[in-house]
């Protein structure tokens, strides 16, 4: 039997809009501070995972925090990168390949960027997206034609759609460092202007800035810190199944589908075992679908399940507490905050947000175009 | 809803296992694939069909009849060309040939006049001496 790994420390930077930052100094500051929540220093580090956007991100990383690890990972597939890297660490610290590393993302999106919403920067006309990008499609419509086809499918509407929206903004009324607090209503959502039919700008999360960084080790060694109450990893899996959208196998299932039910069973769990929800929420249609694919409700019941109040704290399902990209954070891959909010809950320390007696939590990482897809189950007690 | 205009810019880079592609749209041909092995068709060209893996691939050319199986307004976006053409629809086309789809705009319909299942046929917009756009109409004009 493999040894057992457990998540020993979390960091969030500043934000969520940070303009005398950059990138490298909000992925420093998360892992300041996540080192200090579990009781460590910096030469404790031996491998990293981060996913960036410059050539050799990660030899960059590792030297802007001088640290110097044997074991790196840096698979980038947009938002859902943090939780194959969760994949990759928990394999490696299992298998004795190393024992302590730090995952890490920062971006200034927001002040770099702009609040274009997907929709400022051209798709790139080398690869497939140069068969599509000429059309005018942009990211959110990447979305959009999916969440259409969903409607057609199953009479899934915009009411439906909008009150993901609106329940993560309570959420997000709950976490002082969200960048929109003030609540929503659906109407609010559907009188927004629509970016991308039948997607309005309130089905679209927002641009912020922000780093994170999440530290896992084994268990021994977590006991050793004697810091916080153990969290661990119980099991996780990856998926892919397109790049570009005329690709995708089916508008209506994503990878996570594939993803979320392997993790499940590693971590043997079922579905209405989940107490606390952290799911990429780049635009509602993408919680909605993913609802059904990791099989909290049936295929095509994602629309009346979200309308039932399921995401609140209190539903069946309390999803993103922490405001989401819909409300709290988004600077650009929201995979890592996902895990944070995770931990954060199954440690008790969500205060006002907390999902009381939360034993397990699932972070599931969306990215690209509804392309890829990393699950992560996180318990209070081991898997085995 | 008027025709777009997309300046050479945005072209495609022509690469060579899709010049048999871009090589059609100027003839007003809509060349795909299909696959000797599965009978499956594919778009965007590739060296391997997508459906089974096989390599035995032989162009045909498409009839241009599809239906759309689903659609987006696009209303913003602020890259040039296309922030002075909103609003612009996309659709997927499901191709008569089975297997294959593409992600192309509509033409000659308004917005309000889309919807999933709708029947429509490929027009070619020059885009260049080496490449015409594949663009959609309505199959049956309204
Ligand atoms: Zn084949």
């Amino acid at each position: 039997m493999g040894r057992r790994v457990c998540v020993v420390g979390v960091g969030l930077s500043d934000g969520p809009k940070t303009p005398d930052m950059t990138p490298m100094m909000l992925q420093a500051q998360s892992f300041r501070r996540a080192l200090d929540d579990a009781g460590l220093q910096k030469n404790d580090i031996q491998g990293v995972a981060t996913a960036g956007y410059a050539p050799m991100h990660e030899a960059q990383t590792c030297e802007y925090l001088g640290i110097h690890p044997s074991w790196l990972e840096s698979t980038s597939v947009g938002g859902s990168s943090s939780e194959f890297h969760v994949l990759a660490a928990y394999r490696a610290i299992e298998a004795g390949d190393v024992d302590t590393v730090a995952l890490i993302y920062g971006n200034t999106q927001l002040s770099t960027s702009g609040r274009s919403l997907g929709t400022g920067m051209a798709m790139g006309l080398s690869g497939p997206s140069a068969y599509e990008m000429p059309t005018g499609m942009t990211l959110v419509g990447a979305y959009a034609i999916a969440a259409k086809r969903h409607m057609h499918q199953y009479g899934t509407t915009s009411e439906q759609l909008a009150s993901i929206a609106v329940q993560t903004r309570e959420h997000a009324g709950r976490n002082p460092h969200a960048m929109y607090r003030d609540p929503i209503t659906i109407d609010d959502v559907l009188s927004s202007r629509l970016i991308a039919d039948p997607l309005h700008k309130l089905d679209c999360c927002v641009v912020s800035d922000g780093g994170c960084c999440v530290i896992l080790t084994t268990e021994d060694r977590a006991r050793d810190l004697e810091r916080k109450k153990l969290v661990y990893v119980r099991g996780a899996a990856g998926a892919s199944d397109h790049h570009s959208v005329q690709a995708m196998p089916d508008l209506t299932t994503t990878a996570g589908a594939v993803s979320g039910p392997k993790a499940f069973a590693e971590a043997g769990i079922k579905p209405s075992d989940v107490d606390m929800f952290a799911m990429y929420d780049s635009f509602t249609y993408t919680v909605l679908v993913n609802l059904e694919d990791l099989g909290f409700c049936a295929k095509g019941e994602g629309g009346p399940f979200a309308a039932s109040g399921a995401l609140r704290l209190g539903g069946a399902l309390p999803t993103n507490t922490d405001g989401g990209g819909l409300s709290a954070t988004h600077p650009g891959m929201r995979g890592l905050y996902l895990q944070c909010e995770a931990v954060r809950q199954l440690r008790g320390e969500a205060g006002v947000s907390q999902v009381e007696g939360a034993e397990i939590a699932v972070a599931h990482g969306s990215g690209g175009w509804l392309s890829t897809y990393g699950t992560v189950v996180f318990g209070t007690e081991p898997a085995r | 809803m008027t025709e777009f205009f997309v300046p050479k810019h945005i072209v495609p880079r022509i690469t060579p296992d899709a010049a048999e592609f871009f090589a059609g749209t100027v003839r007003e041909e809509l060349r795909i694939q299909q696959c000797d092995t599965c009978g499956l068709h594919h778009h965007y060209p590739r060296m391997l069909c997508p459906h089974c893996g096989a390599e035995t691939l032989h162009w045909v050319t498409a009839s241009g009849r599809g239906v759309v199986h689903s659609y987006t307004v696009i209303r913003q976006n602020g890259v040039p060309p296309f922030n002075e053409q909103l609003p612009m629809i996309v659709a997927l086309v499901d191709l008569e040939e089975p297997g294959a789809r593409m992600l192309a705009n509509l033409a000659r319909i308004e917005p309000e006049a889309v919807e999933v299942d709708l029947e429509v046929t490929a027009v070619f917009r020059p885009a260049s001496d080496e490449y015409s756009f594949v663009d959609f109409r309505p199959a049956v004009s309204a």
